[in-house]
């Protein structure tokens, strides 16, 4: 029989995700990625099995049942997680056995987490990803998000010896974010005052995240920004990367995370790859501030998050 | 033709700041080209209205180095190697429950619901660019006598194949999903296919005709 586990409770929202499709941006495929990618690539290195789809869960009260011996790990957010009566250690893996349950009872810092196998979830491959474009209903398991009861069956499962990430290769991940920049194409079309309020590091005007914010983007609230009299509103429709700040009519910032490939609302700026992490734990009511670095600044601490992640290899024994 | 930088890793190619069907030829031509390189520092190529953004592997490459490939590259746009645009025909039933803005379409354009489908049935359309959802296609150009505000409000859920214009542009739902547009219609045929390359019916270049289904 296939090695398999029991969903037993999704929490608030529970998705099969892993690095995203790439590629298919002409024809308006979005990658679908796991919004932190280090925290998924933690996984793939108490894990040992890189690129494989992982689950992506929001909220507490999850839990899963072992249908078979197998090798955990949770990254992300951190949590108060059981293995029956056994509290976890956040970012480690674990010994599960066959019968045992995983309960996760509360989260105390971040918002999304990441549990992963020692094996390899049994997942739609769609466009060379088995990511979840939980919008248009594809990858993932039939597009949608678990529900009590799903079985998720386990290929390629093997034996592992359980392993923790060091203390010092967790980031942060509490409010208040703040949030590293660069300026965006239309960064012009702001007023220079409400430009300096926005990204001047020392003015650290805070943003407050919004009640309206999924796997699309963040919308957040706080002074809007004014555009210059002469600016248009909107933009001729044009591609976007992860992480553009887009400024719609109302002057209020969204954050565009891994579901579009094209925007029609000015992009005042991008958040630097090394801090677009953190964007999976942003949530309801946390305080954002921005603070604008150039691109060479940029350049440097993505070096510096992929030596970071480097050291995460290097602790896969 | 502008090269610009956008974020750490991206860049845009420039031909112009409206929708005009010689920047689109330009950008289509650029598209093709730069497809045809498959080169490995080169992630994806994001075609659209008036610009082709490039996302590139910045431990394979860099800003400099890309410009100056592309700045060569692209000088003489008038030799590549392209598909031929396809003409796809759509039928469409419009109005009733496929098009609930078909009638507030009429009043504001104040021509008659049969007008407004004779209007939008004429033309043959470009594919701008394909986006918003996978394979939405963005058809332009709509007569400016049906052209029409986006909704307030936006949908948020309306089934796939609906059909729908903003300003001037229509487009294709090919999804069950959230949308802004006024909704005039909707046709049976599937735009996306996620188990067939190349997945998208519609590429940039291709041509749309709508054709009225009773």
């Amino acid at each position: 029989m296939t090695p398999a586990i029991t969903v037993r409770n999704p929490g608030l929202l529970s998705l099969i995700v892993d690095l995203g499709r790439t590629g298919f941006g002409a024809v308006g495929v979005p990658s679908s990625s796991a919004l932190d990618r280090y925290a998924c690539q933690a996984l793939y290195c108490l894990l040992g099995f890189p690129a494989a789809p992982v689950l992506e869960v929001m909220g507490p009260r999850f839990a899963l049942q072992f249908n078979t011996d197998i090798v955990c790990a949770i990254t992300g957010a951190k949590v108060k997680a059981f293995l029956d009566d056994a509290p976890l250690r956040p970012w480690a893996s674990f010994q599960a056995k066959k019968g045992s349950l995983l309960r996760v009872k509360e989260i105390t810092e971040g918002f999304r987490y990441y549990i992963g196998f020692a094996g390899k979830i049994k997942a739609e491959t769609v466009m060379g990803s088995c990511t979840t474009n939980l919008e248009c209903r594809f990858g993932g398991l039939n597009g949608a998000p678990l529900r009590s009861g799903d079985i998720l069956q386990l290929e390629e499962s093997r034996e592992r010896e359980t392993n923790v990430i060091p203390l010092n290769l967790i980031p942060p991940m509490n409010s208040p974010h703040i949030l590293r920049i660069t300026e965006g194409p239309e960064a012009d079309s702001f007023t220079a005052d409400s430009r300096r309020r926005f990204w001047e590091k020392g003015s650290h005007e805070l943003f407050t995240v919004s009640t309206k914010l999924n796997r699309t983007g963040i919308r957040l609230e706080g002074a809007p920004l004014a555009f210059k009299p002469e600016a248009p509103k909107s933009i001729v429709s044009e591609g976007i990367v992860p992480g553009t700040v887009q400024i719609p009519g109302d002057g209020l910032p969204i954050i565009m995370l891994h579901e579009r490939t094209i925007g029609g609302y000015a992009r005042v700026a991008v958040v630097a790859r090394a801090d677009q992490d953190r964007l999976a734990h942003l949530k309801a009511n946390d305080l954002v501030c921005f603070e604008k670095i150039s691109l060479e600044e940029g350049e440097s601490l993505w070096k510096e998050k992929q030596q970071l992640i480097a050291k995460l290899q290097s602790t896969d024994s | 033709m502008i090269i610009q930088r956008y974020a750490e890793n991206a860049l845009r190619i420039i031909f112009g700041t409206k929708i005009d069907m010689e920047v689109h030829e330009r950008v289509r031509r650029t598209f093709f080209l730069l497809n045809s390189l498959h080169r490995p520092d080169i992630i994806d190529i994001i075609p659209s209205f008036c610009s082709c953004m490039v996302i590139y592997e910045d431990n394979l490459t860099s800003y400099d180095t890309l410009t100056a490939l592309l700045n060569e590259r692209l000088a003489d746009l008038s030799a590549v190697d392209m598909p031929p645009p396809q003409l796809h025909e759509i039928p469409v039933h419009y109005g009733g429950d496929h098009g609930p803005d078909l009638s507030f379409v009429a009043k504001h354009s104040q021509l008659s619901v049969a007008e407004v489908i004779e209007i939008h049935g004429a033309e043959i359309y470009t594919v701008f660019t394909v986006g918003f959802t996978p394979g939405f296609p963005y058809l332009g150009t709509l007569d400016e006598r049906i052209a029409s505000p986006r909704l307030e409000t936006p949908r948020t859920r309306i089934p796939a194949g609906s059909v729908g214009i903003a300003q001037r542009q229509t487009g294709i739902y090919p999804f069950e999903s959230p949308a802004g547009w006024q909704i005039i219609g909707r046709t049976d045929v599937r735009l996306f296919d996620t188990e067939k390359p190349p997945y998208s019916l519609m590429r940039i270049g291709d041509k749309v005709r709508f054709i009225e289904e009773h």
